[in-house]
């Protein structure tokens, strides 16, 4: 393994991130190409905190652009500060001062209100870590404009003329699937699918964000939660779950799984009705048996 | 592999291979790939695969393709032609070929005389009788009728307000931005607002067509459906099924339909066979309920119910589509036939989660249609 692959995933895991050597190559090729990467996957697998961990990594800014259906170029890009604007317009009107003077003042940078794009090309410090999360819950238009601003890393404000990159930022787009990228933004960035952890990995992670957890019980409930996702469910539990129930067990005590304890918290992991009504009590039964079993 | 250009080569074989399979791999891929393969160690084996299917952006349904043409081109274990490069080649199993490229559409070319069936007559023959076939008596006028019909259906499928604000006359929000400059050229009084309103957005449409023998009647006239329902929509996915499923939207292109024909019977695999809709199903929700299903898709299913298989799975995938889907229409031509009772184990299966359940063995079932669009 290249050296500096295996040293990207020993930084991320020092900072609490297990990464297996996919996500760690995948965040190495981004960093040396520079180009974006695109990062799918179930909900909980820990996309978003791969952009996160990548910041704290580089001891720089995250800036975050949370994506939405009917997000526009005022919220992502920038926009003018009219109030400001119109204050210091009537207060001219009294200093009849030269219109072309006034103009070039209320549309210079002091008017200008930075969104999460242009914030992260305009970092002067080094190349900020821009995460666009659920690029798919944006709509197609959105997506078109964020290739323009990906590809060139400039933005051109009509009164103010063309803002280059003072450093090109390191750019994560998640996405949960909800809808299919297109294929011109697919092909400017790397791409990179997350799965849910195996046994060990989620152990390792189980242990390391939630040390009140005992050695013996972080293996019941991991090998709990791997037998869980292999059942016919509409939404499986992801990471982020398994330390939610962890967390919740450790609140209530509990040292082991028992049927009650499990029928009682089965909420931390499946936020399904039908899940939960299909998960009745002959299968948290058959789970448990499966998860106390000794490897 | 003999240097960076040997690599460079075997890439290009490489992807080249990967795009006979059906992978979408285009030359900026490649690029990528190439790029990628500077940066790690060549000879970790695991390093290498990891890189490329970064690089070359592949999503997970393309894993196993990709995995496959890995151990035969990067183990030096390649086959001198990959089997995959001569399934390419169009193999028309359809019978005389009864569609015709005008220049400007496709059209049912109606023989002028009868065909007999050929070879062996697809299974279910005791509901044979069922099949009459109205369709196959298509004139050019009728032709253009069903096209304006469905210009009208894409039409009213359009129905959608977006999210998205556009600039507007006279209605909707007021647009800061936009009065401001007008105002500017006033003097900075605001003689008249901008404003944005939301424009109607376009809805989307799925439809899962089945090809399998005791359909086939019907299958080639409800493609020309499909194929003019794609030119006035944007949204519109076509999937095929028999025992397997085929997303067929990308190989009718608008652009060379003649091609995309001939395509399309090469790639579709069992053309008039049997039919397994459960699984096919099954395997369209595990696979595209997430990307192409929301609250506002029409799925529309073209099958006579009529299944080889499980109707357990059947049940479930219709009932993870009706949860997910805006509206479930399922257009069954048997139904044209009075004597039809919608028997069929699968049928039964299927009903409780369709919103409309219609025929359309002819124009007058398709108008009937449009009701049910709002």
């Amino acid at each position: 393994m290249n050296e500096e692959i295996r040293s990207m995933q020993a930084a991320m895991e020092r900072l609490g991130y297990i990464a297996e050597p996919a996500i760690a190559t995948a965040v190495y090729l981004a960093k040396e190409m520079q180009k974006p990467l695109l990062v799918e996957g179930d909900a909980g697998v820990g996309k978003t905190e791969i952009a996160k961990v990548l910041a704290r990594m580089l001891s720089t800014d995250l800036v975050r652009l949370q994506c939405y259906e009917g997000l526009d170029t005022q919220t992502a890009l920038y926009e003018w500060n009219y109030q400001r604007q119109l204050l210091r317009l009537k207060i001219a009107e009294r200093e009849a001062r030269d219109p072309a003077k006034l103009e070039e003042l209320i549309f210079g940078r002091e008017y200008l209100l930075e969104r999460p794009l242009l914030r992260a090309i305009t970092r002067r410090e080094g190349p900020a870590v821009l995460l666009i999360d659920e690029i798919d819950r944006a709509d197609e238009g959105f997506e078109a404009f964020l290739l323009e601003v990906l590809s060139d890393f400039q933005i051109t404000i009509p009164e103010l003329g063309t803002i280059r990159a003072e450093h090109v930022p390191l750019v994560v787009l998640t996405s949960n699937r909800s809808r299919e990228i297109g294929d011109a933004l697919r092909r400017r960035c790397l791409y990179l699918y997350v799965e849910h952890p195996g046994f060990e990995k989620e152990l390792r992670i189980l242990q390391n964000k939630v040390p009140g957890v005992n050695e013996q019980l972080a293996r019941t409930i991991t090998r709990f939660v791997q037998r869980l996702r292999a059942r016919e469910l509409r939404k499986l539990p992801g990471v982020a779950e398994t330390l939610d129930w962890a967390q919740a067990l450790v609140r209530l005590h509990r040292d082991a799984l028992d049927a009650e304890t499990v029928s009682a918290t089965l909420g931390c992991l499946l936020k399904d009705e039908h899940d939960i009504k299909a998960t009745g009590g002959e299968a948290v039964d058959e789970l448990l048996a499966y998860a106390s079993a000794q490897e | 592999m003999g240097g960076a250009h040997g690599m460079v080569a075997q890439l290009a074989r490489f992807a080249g291979a990967l795009r006979s399979c059906g992978v979408r791999v285009g030359l900026s891929d490649e690029i990528d790939a190439a790029a990628a393969l500077t940066l790690v160690d060549l000879l970790d084996r695991a390093e290498v695969h990891r890189a490329l299917r970064i690089a070359f952006k592949l999503p997970r349904d393309a894993w196993e393709t990709f995995d496959k043409l890995f151990a035969e081109y990067w183990d030096g274990r390649r086959a001198p032609e990959h089997p995959a490069l001569r399934q390419t080649q169009p193999r028309d199993r359809r019978g005389p070929a009864q569609w015709r490229w005008d220049g400007e559409r496709v059209r049912l070319a109606v023989p002028d005389e009868p065909q007999e069936p050929q070879g062996e007559q697809p299974g279910y023959s005791s509901e044979a009788v069922l099949r009459r076939k109205p369709f196959d008596q298509f004139s050019e006028s009728e032709l253009a009728a069903m096209e304006r019909l469905l210009a009208r259906l894409a039409r009213k499928l359009a129905t959608r307000r977006s999210r998205r604000r556009v600039p507007a006359v006279a209605r909707g929000i007021v647009d800061l931005r936009r009065s401001f400059r007008r105002a500017l050229a006033s003097d900075g009084d605001f003689l008249r607002l901008a404003r944005r309103a939301r424009p109607l957005d376009q809805a989307s449409l799925v439809v899962l067509y089945d090809t399998s023998g005791s359909m086939d009647a019907y299958t080639r006239v409800l493609l020309a459906f499909a194929f003019a329902l794609r030119r006035v929509m944007k949204r519109v996915e076509i999937f095929a099924f028999n025992t397997t499923l085929i997303r067929v939207t990308r190989m009718i292109a608008p652009a060379g339909i003649p091609q995309s024909l001939s395509r399309l019977a090469a790639g579709v695999p069992d053309w008039s066979g049997g039919t397994r809709i459960g699984r096919c199903l099954t395997e369209f929700v595990a696979l595209y309920k997430q990307t192409l299903i929301d609250r506002n898709t029409t799925v529309v299913c073209v099958s006579d119910g009529l299944d080889h298989g499980d109707t357990e799975l059947l049940e479930s995938s219709m009932r993870a589509l009706h949860e997910r889907a805006g509206r479930i229409i399922w257009l069954n031509p048997l139904l044209g036939d009075s004597r039809y009772r919608p028997e069929a184990a699968g049928m039964r299966a299927a009903l409780p989660f369709v919103d409309h359940f219609g025929s359309a063995h002819n124009l007058k079932a398709l108008e009937g249609l449009l009701r049910f669009v709002p």
